[in-house]
């Protein structure tokens, strides 16, 4: 911890002096994803606390923190998700982090470190919880600090990127970045977050947060008080109405209409909607409504009453997104089980990405209540144990699944990819990215049982090695490749850029960093051959010189390629 | 933040006087935490000096010196001088392996008691690395554990330590060859030189765990050093310090780095690794040009 006193005086009138407080952050506590592996030091988010390890340096260096993706690539892929319906438009994080301070402070500063394309922060909040009180907190509220829209970086060098925050009024110590990585050029990487306070809540604004014109004109901070369940709660209790002497001219439309027009609102705007008049509260409470549910919106509010409150409306949903929702005791166990009990029945789609109140009864709610679910993501689910996972298996109509960062226990990739093979013929996406030990024999039951496949993520996979002819085999046998990842395998050659360049025409995204094998020619090759490749990651390729990218680049103006540099 | 050198510092100013190295009884019973002061100082093959920097590196060699709550933690490593032949630098592996195991240590990811694991971890993380790392080297990892008063090493290959004691070595590693002059290595080969290139895992090091006493020397350094410098000159060096003032050591390792640098280049002098040959039958003579890193450590009280 840094700590530097320093006493601001009062400007006009008396106050007593209060000692500013200059911290980095003691802990990460929690995140959705990272780029390095779990036990590991390099590109993980573990390295955000603490001092800088590389700042003011610029470059793609181990000892920070980056986010598992960028850009807009991972949305123009087959394993692409679609967007819920009825996101706020203000919503647009991806990605977040929480980080820890060894004192708890009224924040006058939080200025965010970045070393690497900068300019993913969108939002930064503040938690009202210690999380280093022995107690647990009798009420959890999250401030936002500071919050806009993602806008362009135009460098890529280093920048301490220092927002105008908001004055709130209770201490921090437990601070939270939500990022945005859709308009980077590359992964963005983070170094060190530096949290200014004062111990002593301010008598007097010493520093007036600037207004800014933009918040006024949109509705941008969800409920600009920010005090907490009971806002949202009110929005979607059914409080009784008064009949009223007519609705306007409101009824003389049709059913379907008003629906049609009820579509474009927010959920909160749906639900403050439902308390005007009978009318809207009837429309507005149609299960036909809330066929998607996206509540990761409102992960800051979310609760197991306002799960209640909505219970009655979301008998049909087919798509819920609890994603990031629940956290530090929001949401119960039986609050989950009770929502899914009365609404799980139709549910096609569930995102449950960083839920951490998840368990393993959670888990056979989900295998029970929802006989057709087809996607389920429980992606950063540490918490679930191993044996949670066997739930899953009675859910026999999925189709997609994602464990990322989860503790199911695999052993032997070698295995999964031959039971893949003879049993998901008509898989189309695969994301095997670390998977520590396969090997050529799992590519060779993967190609030859998945002649399908679209999409194959095998980076930083170590033990596949080119001389045994598995990434050409998984050329010839997989034509319909429109993504393949070989990140950091040390040994794919010439050879394998030539099979692909021969047999997969539709290739749209190779990353092939880190390998000295593949020289200019090879590459020059694959462009010709492949029309449609847009994303070309050569990074660390010691063949691969900025000349050659400039070459390449300047003959194949439609593809961007990617070469990352520590200096 | 102190660095790790001015801690030193303090600790000796405040042990200054209440020490004595020739005293069994001094320490060793004391209750309280102990630590270490280090110096180091080292030559690079083509003349290149330098005084100790943390994570420095002499030619090929590499070392660290790092400071945790728990423990004081030093290395030397000796990067195999060969693959330049084949256009890689060799001091890229033996440094970054260095600065690795400083940043373990300092971000506390590592068990006193377990100083292979510091190696293990640290060679797994050079793997995690975007940039493709070529490159072997030695390695030799001491440990002092404050509260238990306990050395913990590791060591793989022919660099090594020495304890001394009242003068006389107590304790000292082994060296790991394959065959002459090829010490166990750490590796990491190029694709298609795997199966072709030495490369030994860290689990191949030999571990020891001992208890010091307080003014235990301890001497970390490559084999520029052994091979030049045989015990008891370097005892009679060690003889002159005086005290465990930093300022002391450090003019002691640098003393001791110098001479070996001298030896090596003297064609007449029969040095440790000249003699070696000679009783494996060839005929040689002289000293052995090859990098030196020297890390001269004292065990002494440690005082936040």
């Amino acid at each position: 911890m840094m700590n530097s006193h320093r006493t601001i005086e009062s400007n006009t009138r008396t106050s007593p002096l209060n000692a500013e407080v200059v911290q980095y952050a003691k802990e990460v506590v929690d995140f959705s994803s990272h780029y390095g592996s779990e036990n590991s030091m390099s590109y993980t988010m573990w390295n955000l606390a603490g001092v800088p390890n590389v700042f003011p340096s610029s470059g793609d260096f181990t000892q920070t923190a980056v986010f598992r993706t960028y850009g807009t690539w991972w949305d123009q892929c087959p394993s692409a998700s679609l967007p819920f319906k009825r996101t706020p438009p203000n919503f647009q994080s991806q990605d977040y982090v929480e980080l820890t301070f060894e004192q708890q402070v009224y924040p006058t500063a939080v200025h965010v470190l970045e070393t690497y394309h900068p300019g993913a922060v969108i939002r930064i909040l503040a938690c009202s919880a210690n999380p280093y009180s022995p107690s647990p907190p009798a009420e959890v509220r999250w401030e936002i600090l500071w919050s806009e829209r993602p806008s362009k970086v135009n460098a890529s060098q280093a920048r301490q990127f220092k927002p105008c925050i908001k004055q709130i009024n209770f201490p921090t110590n437990l601070i939270r970045l939500e990022i945005n990585s859709s308009l980077l050029d590359y992964y963005t990487e983070l170094d060190a977050v530096v949290l200014h306070g004062m111990k002593d809540k301010p008598v007097l604004s010493l520093k007036t947060s600037l207004i800014d014109m933009n918040d006024l004109e949109d509705d941008d901070y969800e409920e600009k008080d920010g005090c907490g369940m009971d806002n949202l709660n009110q929005k979607f209790s059914s409080t009784a109405l008064r009949e009223g002497p007519n609705n306007g001219y409101f009824d003389k439309l049709p059913y379907e209409l008003i629906q049609l027009i009820l579509n474009h609102l927010t959920l909160p705007d749906l639900c403050r909607l439902a308390q005007t008049c009978k009318l809207l509260h009837q429309h507005c409470c149609d299960p036909l409504q809330y066929i998607h549910l996206n509540l990761q919106p409102y992960w800051a509010k979310l609760n197991d009453t306002s799960l209640e409150f909505l219970q009655a409306r979301c008998t049909l949903v087919q798509w819920l997104n609890l994603s990031w929702t629940g956290n530090r005791g929001f949401i119960s166990v039986a609050g989950f089980s009770r929502f899914l009990k009365v609404c799980g029945s139709e549910l096609v789609r569930l995102e449950l990405s960083c839920s951490h109140f998840l368990n393993e009864t959670c888990l056979e709610v989900i295998s029970e209540m929802c006989p057709d679910l087809q996607d389920l993501n429980l992606s950063s689910c540490d918490k679930l144990p191993p044996q949670a996972f066997n739930h899953i298996a009675k859910l026999c109509s999925l189709k997609r699944l994602v464990l990322y960062r989860t503790k199911v226990e695999i052993e032997d990739y070698d295995v999964i990819a031959s039971m893949i093979g003879a049993k998901c013929k008509k898989l189309r996406t695969l994301d095997l990215w670390r998977c520590k030990n396969i090997t050529e024999n799992g590519i060779a039951e993967l190609a030859s049982g998945c002649p399908l496949l679209e999409e194959l993520d095998l980076g930083w996979c170590p033990t596949l090695q080119s001389s045994t002819g598995c990434f050409a085999r998984l050329a010839r046998q997989l034509p319909n490749l429109q993504k393949l990842f070989l990140t950091a395998n040390r040994s794919v050659c010439d050879t394998d850029i030539e099979e692909l360049a021969c047999n997969c025409i539709k290739l749209r995204q190779l990353d092939i960093l880190g390998t000295r094998m593949v020289s200019p020619a090879s590459l020059r090759k694959l462009l010709e051959s492949c029309k449609d490749l847009s994303l070309l990651d050569v990074s660390f390729c010691s063949q691969i010189d900025n000349r050659a990218v400039l070459e390449l680049s300047a003959n194949f103006p439609k593809v961007f390629i990617k070469r990352s540099f520590t200096q | 933040m102190f660095s790790v050198l001015s801690y030193g510092r303090l600790v000796a100013r405040a042990v200054l006087g209440g020490l004595s190295q020739t005293d069994p009884r001094a320490g060793g019973g004391g209750g309280g935490d102990y630590g270490l002061v280090t110096a180091g100082c080292g030559f690079g093959k083509d003349f290149r000096k330098g005084l100790l920097k943390k994570g420095a590196c002499y030619g090929d060699d590499a070392c660290f010196v790092a400071r945790h709550r728990s423990a004081d933690v030093l290395g030397v490593a000796d990067g195999v001088g060969g693959w330049r032949d084949y256009g890689v630098d060799p001091s890229q592996f033996s440094g970054t392996l260095m600065r690795t195991c400083e940043r373990l240590v300092k971000e506390g990811r590592f068990v006193p008691s377990n100083p292979i694991g510091i190696l293990t971890t640290s060679y797994c993380e050079l793997l995690q690395n975007k940039v493709p790392l070529l490159g072997s080297s030695t390695a030799c990892i001491v440990v002092l554990d404050r509260t238990s008063h306990r050395l913990h090493t590791a060591n793989l290959g022919d660099s090594g330590f020495l304890v001394v004691r009242g003068g006389e070595v107590v304790h000292r590693s082994d060296e790991q060859q394959h065959y002459f002059n090829t010490p166990f290595q750490l590796s990491i080969a190029p694709p298609e030189a795997e199966g072709v290139v030495l490369s030994d895992s860290p689990d191949a090091a030999d571990s020891t765990s001992f208890d010091v006493q307080l003014g235990d020397i301890i001497l970390t350094a490559t084999d520029g050093l052994f091979d030049n410098m045989p015990d008891y000159m370097i005892l009679q060096e060690l003889k002159k310090l005086k005290n465990s003032n930093y300022e002391s050591i450090q003019q002691t390792a640098r003393s001791i780095a110098e001479q070996a640098h001298e030896l090596a280049y003297d064609p007449n002098y029969m040095s440790p690794f000249a003699q070696f040959a000679c009783d494996n039958g060839l005929n040689v003579r002289g000293g052995k040009p090859d990098d030196i890193t020297v890390l001269l450590s004292i065990v002494a009280e440690y005082t936040d």
